[in-house]
């Protein structure tokens, strides 16, 4: 793996660190000379998806005070693959019941666009922290 | 950071978001559609020609602002959405009730 396709973003768990991530992902997927926009439209979604979903859940769980994720991105020639870990408390997600929201919802869209944007989407809670795995095919 | 420019156009208001349109910017699309249907537009055209992504509250925020302006006896209409918006409002059905019209022209005459 080479090492431009290797990017590390550690960051607290703040609103604005959606827009950070965003930033990071930009530059690692420039790096990487990927030129299908459908894979980085895909995954990209995912992933800002994903960082929402642990800035809300870190938030409404216990404040976002001291909490901190981590954010790692890597690539192969087969598949680009995103890991996300936190501290926070556990999450109650079954990813298997994930379903869209009805088109008249505000709400609920965010999971369900992960998991139609990716190849596979990985939740476990491992020793005191989550961790996400987001992986898309090339 | 996501700008809103807003120009007034003869049948409603035009509101152009310049960026991202995420949970971190939603908020302002909301607060800038509001403030045009208190103001008394009725027809609001979403210029997306310039909004290079979108996640699941910038749709969620189109869809509450689609409600208030039907609700204030108007019409939200979306215009020229980038390839990534295309995509995200196919994958939630959501084309369905936000269907792109060909020129904010036509999305203001209806």
């Amino acid at each position: 793996m080479s090492e431009r396709a290797h990017r590390v973003v550690d960051i607290a768990a703040t609103l604005e660190s959606i827009d950070v991530v965003q930033t990071e992902f930009d530059a690692w997927w420039t790096a990487l000379g990927e030129e299908k926009v459908a894979t980085r439209f895909a995954f990209e979604t995912a992933v800002v998806e994903i960082a929402a979903n642990i800035v809300e859940h870190t938030h409404r769980a216990e404040g976002t005070a001291g909490r901190r994720f981590c954010l790692e991105l890597d690539a192969t020639d087969a598949e680009v693959t995103a890991v996300f870990t936190d501290n926070g408390m556990p999450a109650v997600i079954d990813l298997s019941k994930v379903t869209m929201a009805d088109i008249d919802d505000e709400n609920g869209r965010g999971l369900a666009l992960a998991v139609a944007a990716l190849d596979s989407l990985d939740y476990r809670h491992v020793d005191g922290r989550n961790i996400w795995t987001l992986v898309c095919r090339r | 950071m996501t700008s809103i420019d807003v120009r007034e156009a003869d049948g409603g208001v035009v509101l152009a978001p310049a960026g991202r349109l995420t949970v971190v910017t939603a908020p302002q699309l909301r607060g800038a559609v509001a403030e045009r249907i208190t103001a008394g537009d009725k027809i609001i055209v979403v210029d997306l020609s310039g909004t290079d992504f979108v996640d699941s509250s910038g749709l969620g925020a189109l869809v509450s602002c689609l409600k208030s302006a039907r609700q204030a006896g108007g019409d939200l209409r979306i215009v020229a959405p980038t390839e990534q918006v295309s995509m995200v409002l196919r994958m939630t059905n959501l084309d369905r009730i936000l269907q792109p019209r060909a020129s904010i022209d036509d999305a203001l005459r209806g």
